[in-house]
């Protein structure tokens, strides 16, 4: 916890960490948009795995991805900005927004690990590293300074 | 200050009422997938799964709901009624959770199961439930973390 709370700059390690957190989930969100504009080039660069002009068992899957893009425009972009403008200036609602976006952030892992693990190994990694595992040390991060918000 | 109010109470019962059905039948789900009780409690009696992406994504957010959702919901209750902030740090988290699959849902599910289930049944026990509950929840949270007492 003590290197979580010890300042490095305007803020403390826990609150760096909660922001790169959040700039990965931005990232992450950056991708669900791309699709939403161009789908099938979004499948051609690897970000959806299911194209509808494929066959019956491609097209369920890119219904399913593009649910999950439109949700994520609908509900967790828009956390991720309150949490990140709320955290840039030291706000309570700032840490709560965060704390509600990595919980978002863990359970969509967790969901691809449960639903992919056998068919789409990368995936499950890529989720796992770029959005569960800053996700769980953000929390970690703010928690430990929760002191620090007004 | 954020000791429990009538109106608290009526959240989280509303909150167990809506989650506990659907907690038991994903449990049923996580350990018995192909049993014709997972189906007739997840789709309906009489109902096949779509495709294997329909049941691959019943089958992970229910291990998903078992390990995130339900350890934040029954800790963000706990939280509440022992009046301590963190409690409505979950309690808003477990709102924000249920609200994404909903989201998610209504885009993947809703041109399937509205036509089956009508109205009434899809706007409450279905769908509509578990997206008043999460708003509310979340909501109720950050009102009361903010100090507006009610």
């Amino acid at each position: 916890m003590n290197l979580m709370t010890k300042k490095f700059g305007p803020y403390p390690m826990g609150i760096w960490i909660a922001l790169i957190a959040l700039l990965l989930a931005f990232l992450g969100w950056l991708m669900q948009a791309y699709s939403l504009l161009d789908w099938e080039g979004a499948v051609k660069l690897g970000l959806q795995n299911g194209s509808f002009e494929g066959d019956a068992v491609e097209r369920a899957v890119a219904n399913k991805e593009r649910g999950e893009a439109i949700a994520d425009m609908l509900w967790p972009l828009p956390i991720a900005i309150v949490a990140l403008i709320g955290l840039l200036r030291n706000e309570f609602i700032g840490f709560v927004a965060a704390m509600m976006e990595f919980a978002i952030c863990i359970y969509f892992p967790l969901f691809y690990t449960f639903q992919l693990w056998n068919t789409d190994i990368e995936t499950v990694i890529g989720a796992n590293v770029l959005w569960a595992i800053p996700s769980l040390l953000g929390i970690i991060g703010l928690w430990a300074n929760r002191q620090y918000f007004n | 200050m954020l000791e429990p109010t009538i109106f608290t109470w009526i959240l989280i019962v509303f909150g167990l009422l809506t989650c506990g059905p659907l907690l038991y039948a994903q449990l049923i789900m996580v350990f018995k997938p192909h049993s014709e009780e997972a189906r007739k409690l997840l789709i309906g009696k009489g109902e096949e799964w779509r495709d294997k992406s329909h049941f691959k994504s019943a089958y992970a957010l229910a291990i998903a709901d078992w390990i995130l959702y339900l350890p934040v919901f029954i800790a963000g209750i706990t939280g509440v009624i022992l009046a301590q902030g963190w409690g409505y740090i979950l309690f808003a988290a477990a709102g924000a959770i249920i609200l994404y699959i909903n989201i998610f849902l209504w885009f993947f599910e809703k041109e399937y199961v509205y036509p089956a289930v009508g109205p009434w049944a899809y706007y409450t026990y279905f769908w509509g439930n578990f997206s008043y509950w999460g708003f509310a929840a979340l909501f109720y949270s950050i009102l009361r973390l903010n100090g507006i007492n009610f």
